[in-house]
């Protein structure tokens, strides 16, 4: 169902349009690296607080209330740019391995981000200038990681190592969606 | 022997010519080359919006002192991981009017990086002056990156 969706993205002019633009796709491309250094910028500079390794004069809570607007603000910016991104090549996108692996890393960070602020943060008020918990060091990790990941896996989609014309195994043919060709 | 001439030998060069033909090596140092790219930009920005009263209300001096590092290493990275990818493709960046757009803002980046901005902060300089200087190092920046992925698109 999903795939027929996809399908009939593909054949709107929204998508053809920004297909075959001389310039939205590389604007939009652009822009889209150009939000990373705001949004993984800034979250990487919270983490490091919350690792506990930098930025320790600065109160835990500053460095949230003040820096996390950014970080949403360049959230916002990469999903627009990355939907339009995606609009412009549905099917391959939908396809690729990278983008999958990048979408499940995003869930990962998006889960973290979930536990961090129900749970982790809560009692913040206790550690905003002395040695951070064990749990903030983890999250922080995870935090890392993950959007490191998603940088690698996102800049990968451009590749072509396994789209659908290059699978040969039932395993590669069931994580990317293609049909396996036989033979 | 001319500019172009110089960029025909060094895209003979082994290492050009290992970084091109290998599969995983370009992705590799491209991916390498974004991921410093995020940690410039935050740790400028973190210090920037703090200086421009939008950020950490924090003096804009002492958020540098765990900054500084960050923007240092990023800078390196990038600089290192810039030039092993233009190694392997120089002749095609010669002709790229992007690339020299990308070379002239990373010059500008650089000198008001260096010369203005982090000695204005480290300084505790306020006011207008030091605003300007932030501004316009952000801008660069901006251009660096831009013109950066628009060579791919040229």
């Amino acid at each position: 169902m999903l795939e027929g969706l996809i399908t009939k993205l593909a054949d709107t002019p929204w998508s053809i349009g920004l297909h075959e633009s001389l310039y939205m796709y590389a604007i939009t491309e652009s822009a889209h690296v150009m939000s990373i250094m705001l949004f993984v910028g800034t979250i990487a500079m919270v983490d490091l607080r919350l690792l506990g390794i930098s930025y320790t004069k600065i109160p835990v809570s500053q460095m949230l209330s003040k820096m996390l607007p950014w970080t949403v603000a360049g959230f916002v910016l990469l999903v627009i740019t990355g939907a339009m991104l995606f609009l412009a090549i549905p099917i391959r996108t939908y396809h690729s391995l990278w983008f999958r692996l990048k979408c499940l890393m995003i869930l990962i960070a998006a889960v973290n981000i979930a536990i961090f602020t129900f749970k982790v943060e809560r009692d913040k008020a206790a550690w905003d200038l002395g040695p951070v918990p064990r749990k903030s060091k983890i999250c922080a990790v995870i935090s890392l990681g993950a959007w490191g990941c998603v940088i690698v896996f996102g800049r990968l989609i451009a590749y072509n190592w396994f789209d659908c014309d290059s699978i040969t195994s039932a395993t590669m043919a069931g994580l990317t969606g293609c049909p396996l060709d036989p033979g | 022997m001319t500019l172009y001439h110089t960029a025909q030998n060094i895209e003979a060069s082994a290492l050009g010519q290992a970084i091109r033909e290998s599969t995983w090596l370009f992705p590799a140092i491209e991916s390498t080359h974004l991921l410093a790219l995020a940690l410039l930009g935050g740790s400028v920005l973190i210090i920037s919006l703090a200086v421009l009263g939008i950020g950490l209300q924090t003096p804009p001096a002492e958020i540098y002192k765990s900054a500084h590092r960050y923007m240092n290493g990023a800078v390196i990275v990038l600089l290192i991981t810039g030039i092993l990818l233009g190694i392997s493709e120089p002749v095609k960046l010669y002709g790229r009017q992007a690339f020299w757009v990308k070379m002239i803002s990373l010059v500008i980046a650089l000198l008001a990086t260096y010369l203005a901005f982090n000695p204005l902060v480290k300084r505790g300089a306020s006011g207008i002056g030091i605003r300007g200087v932030t501004a316009l190092t952000l801008a660069a920046w901006l251009m660096v990156a831009m013109a950066g992925r628009w060579i791919g698109f040229s």
